[in-house]
C-alpha cells in the first residue's frame, strides 16, 4: 500500500538543517537521534483526520538527526512544528541524482549521478525501491549509492529532457553492481 | 457545558468568542496561520496551534487542518465565528462526523439558507414576504425575459452562489437583460463555480434591516430586535444602529415575528440573522438570511443586555433559551461604527501597515462606550485578511445621545500609521441625513460621492 506523502518543511539554522511539520496532526514514527536522513527518505508519518501521510525529507537536505526527542507516540504538532533538527552528515555528499542528456538515438536512460556500487534495496531482506514496470516521478527513490562506504539514496529527477512521469521499462544494473559515473541505471519510458 | 473549545477564526471575532468562552469558565483554542502566529491577540488563547501558510485557503480555510487542531487539543467544540468557514455546511458536518460541536446550526438548515433560490422558496414557502422575480432558478434567457415582464423592470440578475456584489446585474430593459443575463452567468461560474441565476424586481435604494434571532434544539426561539445597516458602500456595512429610526414598535413586532416563524420553519438552532429590504412605500421584503453570527451582533446585545455568544454556546450544549419572547427587552439606542484599514479619501484603498497609536477614550458621555478589537498599538495590520480592526458602539438612552456619545469618542481617538475609515465616520455622524435618519443605501450620508 502506498501512502500519500507530504516533504517536510526546511530551514537552515548556521549549519543545522530544521524540519518541519508541513501541516497539522498527529506525529508518529519518529526517526530517532542519530539517524541519517536523506533526501527523499521517509521520516515518519503525520495522521490527519484519520489519514496518514508519509513524511518525505526534501531535497538537497542530508544529516543526522541531532535532536529533539519525541518522547509521545503520537505527538500533536501545528504547521511549522520542528521535528528535526540535522547536523551535518560527516563526508556525505548528497546525490543530486540527475542524469545526464539521453542518448539521442534510443530509449530515455535514468544514468548514475556518481561511480559506486548500486544497489536496489534499502537494507538486505527489504523489497527493492525500484523494479520493471514501476511508475516514477520526481523525488522517487530508485536505489542506493555506495560511494568509499556512504551510502546515497538515489531519486528520480527528470532532468535533460527525462520525462516528469515515466514507467521503468528495464533495470540496467544489476544488485550490487560496480557502476561509474552516468552508467546507464534504469531504460524509461514516458508515462 | 464544553470544557474546552477550539476557534476557528482570527483577529476581532476569536477575541470575542474567547471572551464569552471564559465567562462560562471554557478553556478557548485559536488556531492561527503562520503569519498570524504569535500576534498578541492570541495571548488570549490558553493553547494555539498554527495551521499553515498565511493566504486564507492554506490555513483558516483548509477543513480538515481545523478539525485535526480541534482533535488533538482535545476540543469539544468549535465556533467558526463570521467568515472563513462559518457558512459552509460540509465543515459544519465535518464537525459533527469528528464528534466536535459546531457552534452553529444544522447544516441542512445551512444548506438551504446558504443558495438563494432554496432559501426564497423556503422563506415563500413559510409565508414570509419575498421580492417579485423568478421562482427558483432560471434556465434560460427567455424563461429571464418572461419572468421580468411579470414583475416590471428594472429587474436584478443574482448569483444563486453568490455574495458581495459579484454576478449581479441591473437591467432597465429586455436588451439589456439579454446581454447581462450571458455576462452575469458566466461571471457567476468564475467566481463560485456555478453559473445558476436568478431574477428579482429591482428595488432601488431602500433600507437594508435585519433581525437578530436565537434559537433553541427544543424548538423555542426570540427575536433581539432589528438592525438597521443602510450606511453601506458597494454592499459592505459601514455603519450599523438599533433601533432603526424607521421602525415603529408595531412593524417590530412584526417583522420579528416573520423572522421567528422564517428560522423555526427550517428547524434553525443557534444564532441567526434575517435581512430585510424595506421599499421606500415601508413594505419589507426577505433578502437572505446569514446562518451565524455578525460582525454588528454588538448593537442587539447593549440594546438588550443579553450575551448573543454565550447565548450561542448555552443552547450548542443543548440549554434551553432562558428567556422567552416577552423577557427580550430594548433599552436606548446603540450605535456602530466600523473602523477599517481603508482610505476613504482614496477610493478606500486597504491601508496595512503598523499601529503607531491605537486608542479609543471611554471617559465620554453622555451614553457608553464598547470597543471590540484585537489591536493595539505596535500590532501590524496584515495584507493577508479582512481590514477590520475595530468596532465601536455608543449606546446612551436616546439615538441623539448615542450619536453624540460616538462623535465623543471618535473626535478624540488616537489612529496612527495606518489609514482608516474613522474620517468617513465623523462626517456620517455629523451630517443632516444621519442625524434625521434619511438615507438609503445608495449613498453614504455626509461623504461625497466622488471620493467613494
Amino acid at each position: 500500500m502506498t501512502r500519500e506523502i507530504l516533504t517536510l518543511r526546511v530551514r537552515r539554522d548556521g549549519e543545522h538543517v530544521l524540519l518541519e511539520a508541513p501541516s497539522v496532526g498527529h506525529f508518529t514514527e519518529a526517526v530517532a537521534p542519530g539517524g541519517a536522513l536523506l533526501a527523499g527518505a521517509k521520516a515518519g508519518v503525520l495522521i490527519t483526520l484519520g489519514r496518514a501521510f508519509d513524511l518525505v525529507v526534501p531535497q538537497d537536505v542530508a544529516g543526522v538527526v541531532d535532536g529533539p526527542v519525541h518522547e509521545r507516540v503520537h505527538a500533536p504538532v501545528g504547521y511549522g512544528t520542528l521535528l528535526y533538527r540535522l547536523r551535518p552528515l560527516e563526508g556525505a555528499g548528497v546525490a543530486q541524482a540527475s542524469a545526464a542528456a539521453q542518448e539521442s538515438k534510443g530509449a530515455p536512460t535514468f544514468r548514475s549521478p556518481s561511480a559506486g556500487r548500486f544497489w536496489h534495496r534499502a537494507a538486505p531482506g527489504e523489497p527493492a525501491l525500484a523494479e520493471a514496470g514501476d511508475v516514477i516521478e520526481t523525488g522517487k527513490p530508485l536505489g542506493l549509492i555506495e560511494v568509499m562506504k556512504t551510502f546515497t539514496l538515489v531519486t528520480y529527477q527528470p532532468t535533460a529532457g527525462l520525462p516528469a512521469r515515466a514507467r521503468i521499462v528495464r533495470v540496467l544494473a544489476s544488485d550490487g553492481a560496480e557502476v561509474a559515473e552516468k552508467a546507464a541505471l534504469f531504460e524509461l519510458e514516458p508515462a | 457545558m464544553f470544557r474546552r473549545l477550539l476557534i476557528a477564526n482570527r483577529g476581532e471575532v476569536a477575541v470575542r468568542v474567547a471572551r464569552a468562552c471564559r465567562d462560562l469558565e471554557i478553556s478557548p483554542v485559536g488556531v492561527a496561520s503562520e503569519s498570524d502566529f504569535g500576534a498578541r491577540w492570541l495571548d488570549c488563547m490558553d493553547e494555539v496551534v498554527c495551521l499553515g501558510p498565511s493566504a486564507s485557503r492554506e490555513s483558516y480555510l483548509r477543513m480538515d487542518r481545523v478539525v485535526q487542531a480541534a482533535l488533538q487539543t482535545h476540543c469539544a467544540a468549535l465556533h467558526p465565528g463570521w467568515g472563513f468557514l462559518s457558512e459552509n455546511p460540509r465543515f459544519a458536518a465535518l464537525c459533527e462526523q469528528h464528534g466536535i460541536t459546531f457552534i452553529g446550526p444544522p447544516s441542512s438548515a445551512m444548506e438551504v439558507m446558504g443558495r438563494k433560490a432554496p432559501a426564497k422558496a423556503a422563506m415563500r414557502a413559510a409565508g414570509v414576504p419575498v421580492i417579485p422575480g423568478s421562482i427558483g432558478l432560471l434556465t434560460s434567457v427567455e424563461e429571464a425575459v418572461v419572468c421580468a415582464r411579470e414583475a416590471g423592470y428594472p429587474v436584478i440578475l443574482k448569483a444563486d452562489a453568490g455574495g458581495g456584489g459579484r454576478g449581479m446585474r441591473k437591467c432597465f430593459d429586455e436588451a439589456q437583460l439579454r446581454t447581462a443575463y450571458v455576462q452575469a452567468a458566466a461571471e457567476a461560474e468564475a467566481a463560485f463555480g456555478s453559473g445558476a441565476l436568478y431574477l428579482e424586481k429591482y428595488l432601488e435604494g431602500g433600507r437594508h434591516i435585519e433581525v437578530q434571532v436565537m434559537a433553541d434544539r427544543f424548538g423555542n426561539c426570540i427575536h433581539v430586535g432589528e438592525r438597521e445597516c443602510s450606511v453601506q458602500r458597494n454592499h459592505q456595512k459601514l455603519v450599523e444602529e438599533s433601533p432603526s429610526p424607521v421602525i415603529d414598535a408595531a412593524t417590530r413586532a412584526r417583522i420579528g415575528g416573520i423572522a421567528v416563524r422564517a428560522a423555526q420553519s427550517i428547524g434553525y438552532v443557534g444564532a441567526g440573522t434575517i435581512e430585510f429590504l424595506r421599499a421606500d412605500d415601508g413594505s419589507i421584503y426577505f433578502m437572505e438570511m446569514n446562518t451565524r453570527l455578525q460582525v454588528e451582533h454588538g448593537v442587539s446585545e447593549l440594546l438588550s443586555g443579553l450575551d448573543l455568544v454565550k447565548l450561542q454556546l448555552h443552547v450548542a450544549a443543548n440549554g434551553r433559551l432562558p428567556l422567552a419572547q416577552e423577557g427580550v427587552k430594548f433599552a436606548g439606542s446603540a450605535i456602530e461604527v466600523r473602523i477599517n484599514a481603508e482610505d476613504p479619501s482614496n477610493g478606500f484603498r486597504p491601508a496595512p501597515g503598523t499601529l503607531a497609536a491605537f486608542d479609543f477614550p471611554r471617559d465620554v458621555g453622555p451614553g457608553t462606550i464598547r470597543v471590540d478589537t484585537h489591536m493595539q498599538a505596535g500590532d501590524a495590520v496584515s495584507p493577508y485578511y479582512d481590514s477590520l480592526i475595530a468596532k465601536v458602539i455608543a449606546h446612551a438612552p436616546t439615538r441623539e445621545a448615542a450619536i453624540e456619545t460616538l462623535l465623543a469618542c471618535l473626535r478624540r481617538a488616537r489612529i496612527e500609521g495606518v489609514a482608516t475609515t474613522l474620517p468617513l465616520h465623523l462626517a456620517v455622524l455629523d451630517s443632516r441625513e444621519f442625524r434625521s435618519g434619511t438615507y438609503d443605501t445608495r449613498s453614504i450620508p455626509g461623504w461625497p460621492a466622488a471620493t467613494r
